[in-house]
């Protein structure tokens, strides 16, 4: 069949591609099972002939690498939740409230959900040291805020304006007050696109590095970002098993939720991210 | 205040919007607002790193600024960067989306694995790298070698204009599935009919494809280069790690310029300048996508 | 009392103004559609009276209790709207239980009232299930179990059944008719469909443009439009309306005698049919398609299309350059392309001034 042959040349093309640019994680996986001895071996083995965990053991036992995963956990956790609540509310706000000043707010959240990263970096600095928060996982979680929460805000504004506005004027009708209509109604609609909008903040603070590399300096608050290149740049002989250990490691809770958003995915977080 | 008449049911409702969303422009206040314009107050010191001693210079930060060799040739590389990087994201990202359109064996999860870089962690995908990039050890020279394309292994970061290549690269490998998720949802939002009556009226695949897969793609992708463009721009991360700028200043670009400006050379005066300075770039470029987005709500 | 009272009610939204000073008293236990093209204002005055918009201008009562700025928990009100509005995440049983929860009413009550309603919409069995669950009539009757169980003063309907295929809709229309009655309350149906508005309604509020045209029975909007928009919108297919002039011809007995001249139709009016301040001038004349007698009489038209239903022929004529439209008998044998005689009904026929647009026959009620 005609059909099926196509079918079959896409597939093979397409798939090709897709191995290709898998490949670096495939390469990440296998040398963090290699051995040390077969690492540098040339030309490099493409599987593995033995298998060890030994770098993970190492990474857990040796080094501050579990540390650092708690940090980041504290900052990622509680920063989404924060993000997730004030935007949740705040989106609300916007999208079904008339008001002075909010097309103004709408735009400016846009314009700080672009903003980069290191405009700000200089001043919140100066400001964590007034604060006396330098060097505290308070001031990553402020400062993790700034690009977090006009993010949550702009994705959960798209997904709350898509939830038809006849189900709050039902509610509103069948005795409702405004805040009633927004927990019975909305809260229970819009719950899959809070959970998405969570998860996708949980990953951009779990990802972010530059204010984990200017405002702390000590291993008690580093976050994993920093935790791991301090390793790399520290060291005098580069370990690329333990690295690659380390980028497995870090990339774990990425695979968990990546797993449960897949469908929001190709829908959700496109429009999101693009009708804003 | 006397109580009648009530107030109107408009007013209150204002007021409960009001309130919900006060604690975010609170924390947007603190957080954003103060630090942006302590950025442009700042831009006008001379401040000293460590002690953080400041001393009132007027715009003097900003006539060095447009003197300085150091901050046009950031601004060049920035330019390559972001022009290399996003041209490399835009055709395989949309190729990348055409093909996974196409009905193909475990369709579900080549879509899933092509997104996989853009939610890895920056800090990851630059260590992945450069050990494939490694001189000595790196799978790449070696597939190279063997493969015959080259007779001596590649400095991949150390020279130019090899670094300068590797950092757009990786930046297309890491943010072309960006466009992937973008265009896949737009393309299987065409509506088969517009292809089924395109195909009774005679047109080939191409055909096809120029007529009617391109127009349909056209606003949704001003909006990806403009999104992406924004954020290629401001990127820091990925080149900071991958070369730290250099060769010597070979790939700064104006965000690594700022930091080298603020915690190495301890001048956050000067530092605050150049991020001024890109902030009104950023501006300009989000001003234009209002102005598309806007235009599409309507269109 | 509920009864429902607008006065001199104005809705803007910037600079369009979407109701313009209306003034409309409804009484207790009536069914009063609001009818009217899409975009009259229909819809934004149900919301006002729903609290969902507040009114620019001018006062809502509902009995003697002004409500402009009650909030809709508190006006004693129930709606079903066109989408159904039903909460997705909660089982017809919940959704049908949601008001009487807001307003406090304690199990074992609200159960006992959810059946109750539930068996009167014979939903007992779906009562677990979901609204996605639920075909389009199903989930229609469900938003009807919604606003029923509370008992309100008023039930606000927004095009209710524009949502179901044809049948459903006549069926769903005898099914409204049957519960106005059972239950007696107010009732207040928007829609952009004069069929369902004439068999349900005790009275019509035909609108357009943000203005109320006409307020009466589904009778009287039929057989004496207020004016030529109500002549041309009511009627189905819609009155003939024939620019013309009119013209006096004095009848020697002291009584006033009229004249319509309109293009080839050259008609003499019967004595009275005309009021007072009927005068000569340029005038609209309407016909209905079933006061048009074919087969004899002192006119004659060229025949266009005929379209056959069965049990009726509507024909498009051509009288001299005068499009007309009449209601045949299916049996008529007519064709396409001949010539007819035809007569009028001259004591069934519309006359309305051209510059007002208002009605000119003396059976127009003053009001």
């Amino acid at each position: 069949m005609n059909a099926s042959r196509a079918r079959m040349i896409w597939s093979v093309v397409t798939w090709t591609i897709v191995l290709a640019v898998v490949f670096p994680l495939i390469w990440m996986i296998v040398t963090s099972v290699k051995p040390q001895s077969e690492l540098f071996s040339i030309p490099p083995t493409l599987m593995p002939e033995t298998i060890t965990f030994e770098h993970y053991r190492r990474l857990l036992t040796d080094t501050p690498f579990l540390q650092y995963f708690r940090n980041s956990m504290i900052l990622a956790v509680t920063t989404t939740v924060v993000v997730v609540v004030l935007g949740t509310l705040g989106a609300y706000s916007l999208v079904r409230f008339k008001y002075r000043g909010r097309e103004t707010l709408a735009t400016l959240v846009l314009f700080t959900y672009l903003m980069p990263s290191v405009v700000l970096v200089i001043p919140l600095y100066l400001m964590m040291a007034k604060l006396g928060l330098a060097n505290t996982l308070a001031s990553l979680v402020i400062a993790y805020t700034t690009f977090a929460l006009p993010y949550a805000l702009w994705l959960l504004r798209s997904f709350m304006s898509s939830i038809p506005v006849d189900l709050e004027s039902a509610a509103l009708v069948d005795g409702a007050g405004r805040m009633g209509a927004f927990v019975d109604v909305v809260l229970p609609q819009a719950l899959p696109g809070i959970v998405s909008t969570a998860l996708f903040t949980f990953i951009l603070c779990w990802n972010e590095y530059l204010f984990a590399l200017v405002l702390v300096n000590s291993d008690s608050v580093r976050p994993l970002t920093a935790g791991t290149m301090n390793m790399l740049i520290t060291s005098f002989n580069i370990d690329w098993s333990l690295l690659m250990a380390a980028s497995v490691m870090m990339s774990l809770p990425l695979i968990v939720i990546f797993t449960f958003l897949q469908g929001t995915l190709t829908k959700g977080f496109g429009a999101g991210a693009v009708k804003g | 205040m006397h109580s009648d008449p009530p107030p109107s049911l408009e007013k209150r409702y204002a007021r409960i919007g009001v309130v919900l969303i006060a604690p975010t422009v609170l924390v947007f206040c603190a957080v954003i607002l103060y630090p942006l314009i302590s950025a442009i107050y700042l831009s006008l010191f001379s401040i000293y790193t460590p002690t953080l001693a400041g001393e009132w210079v007027g715009v003097d930060n900003y006539t060095a600024l447009l003197a300085s060799g150091d901050f046009w040739n950031a601004a060049l590389n920035t330019l390559i960067w972001t022009v290399g990087t996003l041209m490399l994201q835009l055709v395989f990202g949309v190729a990348m989306a055409l093909l996974l359109n196409q009905s193909i064996v475990f369709q579900s999860l080549a879509r899933s694995l092509v997104l996989f870089p853009y939610f890895l962690s920056t800090v990851v995908a630059v260590l992945v790298w450069r050990w494939l990039f490694n001189d000595l050890y790196g799978i790449l020279n070696h597939v190279l070698l063997i493969a015959g394309l080259i007779d001596a292994p590649v400095n991949w970061l150390g020279q130019m204009p090899n670094a300068m290549i590797s950092i757009i690269l990786v930046g297309a490998w890491k943010y072309f599935p960006f466009v992937v998720i973008v265009v896949l949802a737009r393309l299987q939002s065409i509506p088969e009919q517009l292809y089924e009556a395109a195909t009774i009226d005679g047109a080939g695949p191409f055909q096809r494809f120029t007529d009617i897969t391109l127009p349909q793609l056209r606003d949704v992708l001003v909006v990806v280069v403009l999104l992406r463009a924004i954020w290629d721009f401001k990127e820091f991360d990925l080149i900071y790690l991958m070369t730290g700028g250099g060769p010597v200043r070979a790939t700064q670009t104006l965000s690594l310029l700022v930091y080298e400006e603020a915690f190495r050379l301890n001048r956050m005066g000067m530092a605050s300048t150049y991020a001024v300075a890109m902030m009104l770039v950023l501006l300009g470029f989000t001003l234009v996508y209002l102005r598309q987005t806007n235009r599409l709500e309507e269109g | 009392m509920a009864e429902v009272v607008f006065e001199k009610v104005r809705k803007t939204f910037g600079s369009t103004v979407a109701v313009n000073d209306l003034d409309l008293t409804i009484d207790e236990g009536e069914f009063v559609s609001l009818l009217g093209p899409s975009g009259c204002g229909k819809t934004t005055t149900l919301r006002m009276l729903a609290g969902l918009e507040e009114p620019s201008g001018g006062t809502i009562r509902i009995g003697d209790r002004v409500v402009n700025s009650v909030p809709p928990a508190k006006r004693d009100i129930a709606m079903v709207f066109q989408s159904y509005a039903l909460y997705p995440h909660m089982t017809v049983g919940k959704n049908i239980a949601y008001p009487l929860k807001k307003r406090g009413i304690r199990e074992p009550e609200r159960s006992e009232r959810v059946m109750a309603t539930a068996r009167l919409l014979e939903l007992e069995t779906l009562l677990d299930r979901k609204p996605a669950q639920l075909s389009g009539g199903q989930q229609q009757r469900v938003a009807l179990g919604r606003a029923m169980v509370r008992e309100p003063q008023v039930f606000l309907l927004d095009e209710p059944l524009s949502n179901l295929d044809a049948r459903l809709r006549a069926h769903m229309r005898a099914e409204l008719i049957e519960l106005h009655r059972r239950i007696g309350r107010t009732m207040i149906y928007v829609t952009h469909d004069q069929l369902e508005a004439m068999t349900m309604s005790t009275r019509i509020a035909v609108m357009n443009a943000g203005v109320l045209q006409q307020f009466a029975t589904p009778a009287d909007i039929f057989h004496r439009p207020a004016n030529v928009f109500v002549a041309g919108f009511i009627g189905s297919p819609a009155m003939s309306l024939v620019e013309g002039e009119l013209v006096g011809s004095g009848g020697g007995d002291g009584e006033r005698r009229f004249r319509v001249h309109c293009g080839a139709l050259d008609v003499a009016l019967p004595a009275g049919l005309l009021n007072r301040s009927a005068a000569p001038g340029p005038i609209s004349l309407g016909i209905r398609p079933e006061d048009i007698l074919l087969g004899s009489g002192h006119h004659t038209a060229a025949v266009g299309v005929v379209e056959r239903t069965g049990h009726e022929s509507i024909v498009r004529l051509e009288a001299q350059g005068t499009p007309l439209i009449v209601r045949a008998p299916g049996d008529t044998p007519i064709e396409s392309g001949e010539t007819v005689r035809f007569s009028l009904r001259v004591e069934r026929l519309h006359i309305f001034d051209s510059t007002t647009g208002l009605r000119l026959n003396a059976d127009t009620k003053d009001s």
